[in-house]
């Protein structure tokens, strides 16, 4: 069959679907931008799950299938901070002002636990085949998710569904709509993309900017050589894995403010998976790689999103594009798109 | 073989002890004979993960994709809903065409994934499943609500035999409801037990033929390739073609896995067939088992399912809390602990239907200090085979 | 003085036995060769004095304290720099980094960057170009350059001179003699006249075993003292 004879078939289809209709919607220069700015939001969170992976990673060659439980632990301190001080009467700007606080602490807590898992657990399998330390991270997240559980159920929550409390504690300025001349853009949106933004920048400034992330970059390269030049490795790594950790909570108390994620147990798979596709999809320990996959599952997440909710029915249509992403880019390009030539040797 | 004749006589040692004077304790601490049944067909899966994972080394965290592709077929099938295959195919038919699907799926996924190592095989193999996963949720030609997965309809109302094809006398149906009961010997054995020796019979069979892979040259050359990759290849092996070939057997064993457990349950959900997490209770079966020795997953899903149930949450046949409840006085049960909470109170909060804490445990207990299992270690200690002392020496100083 | 002293120091790849008890010493201010065909346990004998690859048996002592046991980086803190057989550059690292990396905690950073500059000015023109960019004589004199700002009184060089231009060995060399006026050298080296005219002193290792040692001036590059060892 040759193509021009599949033509037609093809504009039916596509008029049948509503597909010449909803591509003409979505050009829209409204519409364009709300998904970019939805785009850019999706990209702030998967960027702040996945960078604390891919540091650790890029250290230390561990895949750590904690991950995800770590951000789901920070929700859930972030969402005990900010239940616990916040009350109906509390001002706008003060409940701001307390989730800061909320991040501060979430990061220190979760740093500690993160650096007490490396020193008691990580550290006995250096000397192993990298897989150990995939079984045994997911060893721990049902460690960590049972414990969870636990103690959520006897405080009367549901673990399963988001946890409603924790959610009301947002600022209203942040859980409705601005509008800005004809556009109407989500107040949580722009405050993911600030604080994605800030965390991209923090990181990025301390990785280059101090004697601390170069030890951490030139340790990730050739850790031998490394300590043959004096740096303690060791204490590189647990700082590494500590800082992964807090990053993950940081991450986890963004998404105990946003609807969609919310604080819960299984946010610890919802989160872990997007951001495996992310630091494969950038190449896995590289910071820059994972920032630019963040990017591209950002956007392709918004705009099959914003598909799927104008257009078409699939409603598997947004989480099937994120893996097809994946598939298809360790097919085309496995190393990922900033990712080093040897793939695995790792 | 001690194995197989122990599995072989527990529905009779469970019928004596649960009718037995320690009947209560026999209930709560030995798993019913439906959860045997589910222990058979999962440590099958498990044993196919095993087999590709533990003996060449590459971590196939997709599997759970052939799993499901075997659950799935055979309800489709059952449901009239696959092309030139009526309602009616015998079960041993289209377990068959279950587990070859899952073995060509295997070929598209193998092909490209095996040309990554390490973590990256573990990830495009997730990847994979992963959006089989979502692909099978949102499909609604596999059942009318996708999301909670497919049953078999009344196209096929009666129980899924196993036996010779087209020949009823020669088979015997599985299934809570619709399988078979048998008259022996003046005993009637109830519908569970019967599909406990008939899905027991396919684990078995299959069981043999992975065992008779690894024990081959071929099974070699697996381990070759685990021991040192490069290796091997020097030597002149093609090693893609051996991965590729473990990878597609493993994988026909998991749809037969699969396939087994939709002909049992007769109704199947995304979330217990082709979930990242379904891989993830193979591979704790596997490691607490012992990586890398094929009768070991069965041991440790043994385990991890006899943990599950002995702390589930369902309070009837059998478990820790019903049994507690009626040997315990209600006075002990209402003591009040430090910090205000009764002891019934605290069983419930902290073991009932938190398996998975104390599994978890044990699992990061195994990784840290018996890498190679309980098999793998009994066996060692007893100066065992080669197949199973080598996973501990070679996991162990690369 | 004494700076460095081996003593029936075994080592081990996994089962296979590379070091079967080497002893040698290395006084202060000279510059040792250790000499020997491919695999005879030179680089093994290096990366042991570093614990990369910590010895089974035997002692390591320098400046009289006992190196075995230590971590990599407490030796290094010690005082002993290594400058790797490839180099060991950080290829994704700027040329300013590599040498930064170097530098320890402690010391003037601007003071040591411009020891480094000083020395090798073509570093500096690239200073802020990746490593991996490098050619392979500059790969190797950043190696050198990382070894000079270290602070190190001994330096382990394992062969300088492989896979570069004759032109570029010359350089090399000059800045290995340079940097043996300050500190003590261990120079693994298969070029043996090269090796000769750096040193001091030589070992010849064979089979993990040290078989003959003596001073340069006493040997020739084609002695049939040391070619019995060397060739093939």
């Amino acid at each position: 069959m040759t193509v021009p004879l599949l033509l037609p078939e093809l504009a039916a289809f596509a008029l049948q679907t509503g597909f010449v209709d909803g591509l003409g919607q979505f050009l829209r220069p409204t519409n364009l931008v709300s998904v970019l700015v939805e785009g850019l939001a999706k990209s702030a969170i998967y960027v702040m799950i996945a960078s604390g992976l891919t540091l650790i990673f890029g250290l230390m060659g561990v895949l750590n299938f904690a991950h995800g439980s770590l951000t789901m632990i920070g929700a859930y301190l972030a969402g005990v901070v900010m239940v616990v001080l916040v009350g109906s009467a509390t001002g706008q700007w003060t409940r701001l002002a307390y989730f800061f606080g909320a991040l501060v602490v979430v990061f220190a807590a979760l740093s500690l636990l993160g650096g007490i898992m490396e020193v008691g657990l990580i550290r006995e399998l250096y000397d192993r085949p990298p897989i150990y330390q995939i079984l045994l991270t997911f060893g721990l997240t049902l460690v960590l998710e049972e414990v969870v559980r636990i103690v959520v159920q006897f405080y009367g929550l549901q673990p399963i569904s988001e946890w409603q409390g924790a959610l009301g504690t947002k600022p209203a300025f942040l859980a409705t709509d601005q509008s800005l001349g004809p556009l109407s853009i989500r107040g949580l949106a722009v405050f993911e993309i600030l604080l994605g933004v800030a965390t991209v920048a923090a990181i990025w400034a301390f990785l280059t900017r101090t004697r601390y992330g170069l030890y951490i970059r030139a340790g990730s390269e050739d850790a031998e050589m490394a300590e043959a030049l004096g740096i303690d490795v060791r204490r590189v790594f647990t700082v590494v894995f500590a800082l992964g950790a807090g990053i993950a909570g940081v991450a986890g108390a963004l998404l105990m403010w946003d609807p969609v994620w919310g604080a819960s147990v299984p946010l610890a798979a919802e989160t872990l998976l997007p951001a495996f596709v992310v630091v494969i999809i950038g190449g896995l320990g590289t910071f820059r790689g994972t920032v630019a996959g963040a990017l591209v599952v950002g956007m392709a997440d918004a705009t099959t999103t914003w598909w799927f909710q104008n257009v078409v029915t699939w409603t598997w249509l947004p989480e099937m594009a994120v893996f097809l992403i994946l598939v298809g880019m360790l097919v085309v390009k496995p190393q990922g798109l900033y990712g080093v030539e040897e793939v695995g040797g790792h | 073989m001690l194995v197989i004749l122990a599995l072989v006589a527990y529905p009779a040692v469970y019928h004596l002890l649960t009718n037995s004077p320690v009947a209560n304790l026999a209930v709560a601490v030995l798993p019913r004979m439906d959860s045997m049944v589910a222990v058979l067909y999962f440590a099958l899966f498990a044993m196919s993960f095993d087999f590709i994972s533990g003996y060449t080394g590459y971590l196939s965290f997709g599997h759970a994709a052939f799993y499901g592709t075997g659950a799935y077929v055979v309800i489709l099938i059952a449901n009239g809903k696959v092309p030139l295959l009526p309602p009616g195919t015998p079960f041993v038919v289209s377990l068959l065409i279950a587990a070859v699907l899952a073995a060509l799926l295997a070929v598209v996924i193998g092909l490209v994934s095996f040309r990554l190592t390490g973590v990256y095989f573990a990830m495009i193999t997730l990847g994979f499943a992963q959006v089989m996963y979502v692909f099978v949720r949102g499909w609604d030609y596999v059942a009318s609500n996708p999301r909670d997965g497919p049953a078999v309809g009344s196209t096929h109302a009666e129980g899924f035999g196993i036996g010779i094809p087209f020949v009823d006398q020669l088979n015997l149906a599985i299934g809570s409801f619709t399988g078979d009961t048998v008259t022996l010997l003046g005993h009637e054995l109830g519908t569970y037990t019967v599909s406990f020796y008939m899905v027991g019979l396919v684990v078995l069979l299959s069981y043999f033929a992975m065992q008779r892979v690894i024990h081959s040259p071929f099974g070699r050359v697996m381990i070759a390739i685990r021991e040192n990759e490069e290796r091997a290849e020097a030597i002149g092996y093609d090693t893609f073609r051996y991965k590729l070939g473990a990878f597609v057997m493993s994988a026909f064993f998991g749809g037969v896995a699969g396939a087994l457990f939709a002909g049992f349950r007769r109704s199947v959900t995304p979330e217990n067939t082709f979930y990242f997490l379904v891989t993830g209770d193979a591979l704790l079966a596997s490691i607490i088992g012992g990586f890398g020795t094929l009768a070991g997953p069965l041991y440790g899903h043994l385990f991890d399912h006899g943990v599950r149930e002995f702390l589930s949450n369902r309070g009837q046949g059998g478990g820790l809390l019903p049994y507690l409840q009626e040997t315990l006085s209600e006075g002990l049960l209402t003591t009040q602990l430090p910090g205000g909470i009764s002891v019934q109170g605290f069983i419930q909060a902290a073991l009932n239907g938190h398996a998975s804490l104390y599994v978890g445990i044990v699992f990061v207990l195994v990784v840290l200090y018996v890498p190679s299992g309980i098999l793998g270690t009994v066996r060692s200690r007893l100066g065992g085979k080669l197949s199973e002392t080598l996973p501990a020496r070679v996991w162990g100083d690369r | 003085m004494t700076l460095l002293e081996l003593d029936g120091v075994e080592t081990y790849y996994g089962e296979s036995h590379v070091l079967e008890g080497v002893t040698l010493s290395v006084d202060e201010g000279e510059v040792v060769a250790l000499v020997g065909r491919n695999g005879v346990g030179k680089t093994t004998t290096l990366r042991s004095i570093l614990q990369l690859t910590p010895p089974r048996e035997g002692s390591i002592e320098y400046r009289g304290e006992q190196l075995v046991d230590l971590e990599t980086h407490e030796v290094a803190d010690r005082g002993v720099g290594w400058i790797p057989e490839d180099r060991r550059i950080f290829s994704q690292l700027t040329v300013g980094e590599n040498v930064r990396v170097a530098i320890p905690d402690d010391a003037d950073t601007g003071e040591a960057l411009a020891i480094a500059f000083d020395t090798f000015p073509i570093l500096e023109e690239r200073r802020d170009q990746e490593a991996g960019t490098l050619s392979g004589g500059q790969q190797q004199m950043l190696a050198l350059a990382r070894g000079l700002v270290g602070e190190n009184d001994l330096l382990l060089v394992d062969e300088p001179s492989e896979g570069l231009a004759p032109q570029i060995v010359a350089d090399v060399a000059e800045a290995l003699n340079d940097a043996a006026r300050e500190t003590t050298l261990l120079v693994v080296e298969q070029n043996l006249p090269l090796a000769l005219d750096l040193a001091d002193r030589f070992y010849v290792l064979d089979k993990g075993r040290v078989v003959d040692d003596g001073d340069t001036a006493e040997v020739t590059a084609d002695d049939e003292r040391l070619r019995r060892y060397l060739s093939a």
